[in-house]
């Protein structure tokens, strides 16, 4: 059983730290999704935010396939910020699917994917991985601060990237 | 004047971009040895970052020019961020010579000379920016930033030297 299928069992089963865990892990995705994919901001992307993980909590018993854990929550999500879109009447619908929403939802999904595959890698190819390519640290810096010889951090980095396209396979 | 004129450190993060899209090419075109999609995973990374280089220095060089010609209060503001994109383009350039000499002593002897050659270019890349960097006019001779671009600079010229010696 994978790790999803098991945060929903705990959850449905009452574990209240199970249903922190689940916050914890997806509140990042549910946000980049309210903000990034419907361009919902401050109070209208608190209050989708909310209603989002209400309706996690009022309906999770209904998910048919608990592996499917995280399109089931884009979906939820895509749904109230719909809603709430129409609602408000500021924006058709249907020109917010228009405007690459679903696009930018499968490069979240891709980014989280990379997230929790980068999360079961060593504690030092998580280090080099994040100095290089989110933090923009140079070879030489990333040498520096780790104590390792400059020469050996690219080489270093590709080994990470190797172990990293395993979990994808 | 233009909001986004093209000086050298424009030309020097667009040469090495170039370099690095070369050193990419090369590391994914030559089999058999592991790390290469690696290695072009971080060259292709470093072209991004030597493309956003290359606008902001342009941004700031005009901003400079800009703030000099007006005798503005921002001019020492202005200044040292012309300063500083040149020598974060000198840094990055030398990881573009230190890909490059990993792909040139890895690589299909076909295409070694390129990777070779694309430690060339972003090695005078790395030069220019540092030069760059020591040119600003608020910038004195003992400032650490300019130490830091020559270091870097350095560093891609003896990345360079393994580069153009590997295969020989």
């Amino acid at each position: 059983m994978g790790a999803d299928a098991q945060l929903v069992e705990r959850c449905l089963a009452g574990d209240q730290a199970a249903w922190n865990e689940l916050v914890e892990i997806y509140s990042r995705y549910v946000y980049a999704i309210v903000s990034k994919g419907f361009r919902l901001h401050g109070e209208d992307a608190e209050d989708a935010f909310q209603e989002v993980f209400l309706r996690i909590y009022d309906r999770l018993g209904t998910l048919r396939n608990p592996e499917a854990l995280r399109p089931w929550i884009a979906q939820l999500t895509r749904r109230v910020c719909l809603d709430r879109l129409a609602a408000s009447g500021r924006e058709e619908p249907a020109e917010i699917e228009a405007a690459g929403t679903e696009r930018t939802v499968e490069e979240l999904d891709e980014a989280f994917s990379v997230r929790e595959a980068l999360a079961e890698l060593s504690e030092e190819c998580q280090e080099v991985l994040d100095r290089f390519f989110c933090r923009d640290e140079s070879y030489r810096t990333i040498g520096e601060e780790l104590g390792l010889p400059s020469g050996t951090i690219a080489s270093r980095i590709s080994r990470c990237l190797e172990k990293l396209r395993e979990r994808f396979e | 004047m233009s909001s986004s004129l093209h000086g050298a450190g424009y030309a020097a993060a667009q040469t090495a971009a170039a370099a690095a899209r070369l050193v990419a090419a090369v590391a994914r075109d030559s089999t058999g040895w592991d790390g290469a999609a690696g290695v072009a995973a971080q060259a292709n990374a470093l072209a991004v970052r030597l493309d956003e280089l290359a606008t902001e220095d342009a941004e700031v060089f005009a901003a400079a020019l800009g703030a000099l010609a007006a005798g503005s209060r921002d001019l020492p503001m202005r200044m040292a961020r012309a300063a500083e994109v040149p020598l974060e383009i000198a840094r990055t350039a030398a990881d573009v010579c230190e890909a490059a000499a990993l792909v040139s002593e890895r690589c299909d002897g076909l295409l070694r000379a390129d990777a070779a050659a694309s430690a060339a270019l972003a090695s005078g890349s790395a030069l220019a920016a540092a030069q760059l960097v020591r040119a600003n006019l608020l910038v004195a001779p003992d400032d650490p930033r300019v130490t830091q671009a020559f270091r870097a600079a350095d560093d891609a010229r003896a990345s360079t030297l393994r580069a153009l010696d590997a295969g020989s």
